[in-house]
């Protein structure tokens, strides 16, 4: 079927369709870009979500876990091939994902005989300062687009994925404390997961925060931390939501 | 070697799949045109009040030549290792390299950190792989090795010897490498049955006095050995490894306490 150009368009159409209906059940992770350092959030029934893939960098996804644990791998592989073989401050987000993953999912997103990758990530590499701070949205198709500094999400729709963006931008620009900034992601994700719009008036604070808090019971809060000042130089931590205080 | 699937978390057998695994070439027999091998001595380390010392002076020779007395032959490896070199720095620092990448991979990758034992392993692995160029009388490395075990409650820091084939043993109360080792030794073992206190009994300051005191002991007895110069500002390399992780005492740190 595949020798006819068109047929083969055909295909990965269907296929685009058939990975963002396996995507449906994922819930977004969000990341900000503050003063002190990076936070990555997501909220999971005990998969991870969130990781630390080397010294500034780090990844939060959605998705198959053992996708997300193939991409993992692969960015984790690169990176300290890439410190082995230069030096850990050669290691950069725009290689590793413009060289490197950003090119293997579109392969294998076009191979349409081979399983797709059901993943949706963010990854994050930390400046010396808050606008140097770099994110990537990476798509299952292997595009991506960028960001320094501000708030970025990673969700299935992509419209609801751009209003909380910028409803998020908007908000977290007064936040410079950790505990204040996770609250608003999480404000921002039971949103999301609520499948409620960002473009009406939004509830209260107060209710959103009650609303997040209901939307996340019996569920796992997972935390990524990028410290802009450390002395070590892996600046990865993964704090609890209640050593944040939430 | 074989360039299979590598094994999960391993950093070295990545590395090999790329072909870019560290090796040992066989050197031709060496001829009188050799340049001299660059050597780094005196290292050792004790445990005190709070967990383990490492100590190792500053120096680097090339036969009768001081290289440089500014070289940190105590390297922390991870929160939970630090390995202090003695013999050819070119080989050392790669091994040293090796490690550091290794153990944060092996971290990363498997969301786990690599036990104890195998930390002690991963250097012998690497002694072993430089058997070509230890037995040719060139790149000889004799480290020492000390990591936190959190096998055991409450997690402890222990001291590891290595012979230069790559057999490790563990220290009970101190161990020491390099040309300066003779003499630190012995002070050592005589502190250990007669001092008071004990090393093992020593607070902070009289730990790094102490250490302070065996080198400038072992220079007055060997040229390799850099010694302390407070004229000079020549001090030790000393870290500590507790359970919570490594400590570096500064310059400033050990001038004080030596002129407490």
């Amino acid at each position: 079927m595949t020798e006819e150009p068109y047929r083969w368009l055909e295909a990965v159409a269907n296929r685009r369709e058939y990975v963002r209906e396996q995507l449906k059940g994922g819930t977004p992770v969000l990341g900000a870009s503050l003063p002190e350092g990076i936070l990555l959030l997501g909220v999971g029934g005990g998969q991870s979500k969130v990781f630390e893939l080397f010294d500034r960098h780090a990844l939060a996804g959605l998705g198959h876990p053992a996708d997300i644990e193939r991409i993992r791998q692969a960015a984790i592989d690169a990176a300290h091939v890439e410190a082995f073989t230069r030096a850990p401050e050669d290691v950069s987000l725009r290689r590793l994902v413009g060289f490197g993953l950003g090119p293997q999912l579109k392969t294998n997103f076009e191979q349409i005989f081979s399983a797709p990758f059901l993943v949706e990530l963010l990854l994050a590499e930390l400046g010396p300062e808050p606008g140097r701070d770099l994110f990537f949205r990476l798509h299952f198709d292997g595009s991506y687009q960028t960001q320094f500094g501000g708030a970025v999400v990673a969700a299935i729709d992509a419209e609801a994925e751009a209003g909380a963006r910028k409803w998020l931008g908007e908000m977290i620009q007064t936040k410079t404390d950790r505990k204040e900034a996770a609250d608003l992601l999480l404000q921002a994700w039971w949103r999301l997961s609520e499948n409620k719009p960002f473009t009406e008036r939004l509830p209260e604070e107060e209710a959103r925060r009650a609303g997040w808090r209901e939307a996340a019971k019996g569920k796992e809060i997972e935390i990524g931390w990028l410290a802009r000042r450390s002395s070590r130089p892996a600046r990865y931590q993964a704090p609890t939501a209640a050593e944040l205080g939430l | 070697m074989s360039h299979s699937k590598p094994i999960a978390g391993d950093f070295l057998s990545l590395l090999a799949e790329h072909r870019l695994e560290p090796t040992a070439p066989v050197a031709p027999a060496a001829s009188a045109g050799a340049p001299v091998q660059t050597q780094a001595t005196t290292v050792f380390g004790f445990h005190w009040a709070e967990g383990v010392l490492m100590a190792g002076d500053r120096r680097a020779t090339a036969g009768n030549v001081i290289v440089t007395d500014r070289v940190e032959k105590i390297i922390e490896i991870d929160p939970t290792s630090v390995l202090a070199i003695a013999g050819v720095p070119a080989t050392a620092f790669e091994m040293a390299r090796v490690l550091q990448t290794s153990f944060e991979y092996y971290r990363r990758s498997q969301l786990q950190p690599l036990s104890l034992p195998a930390r002690v392993r991963a250097l012998a692995r690497l002694l072993r792989e430089n058997l070509p160029m230890t037995m040719q009388g060139i790149g000889i490395v004799v480290p020492l090795f000390a990591g936190v075990d959190h096998a055991v409650t409450p997690a402890e820091p222990r001291i590891y010897f290595y012979d230069p084939l790559g057999a490790q043993f563990q220290a009970v109360g101190y161990a020491a490498s390099g040309s300066g080792s003779g003499t630190i030794r012995s002070v050592l073992s005589f502190q250990e049955r007669y001092g008071q206190p004990r090393p093992s009994q020593m607070g902070l300051r009289d730990a790094v006095r102490f250490a302070s005191r065996l080198l400038a002991t072992a220079s007055e007895f060997d040229s390799a050995t850099g010694g302390i110069n407070p004229a000079t500002e020549t001090y030790a390399t000393i870290k500590l490894l507790k359970a919570s992780g490594v400590e570096t005492i500064t310059d400033a740190q050990q001038k004080e306490f030596l002129h407490d």
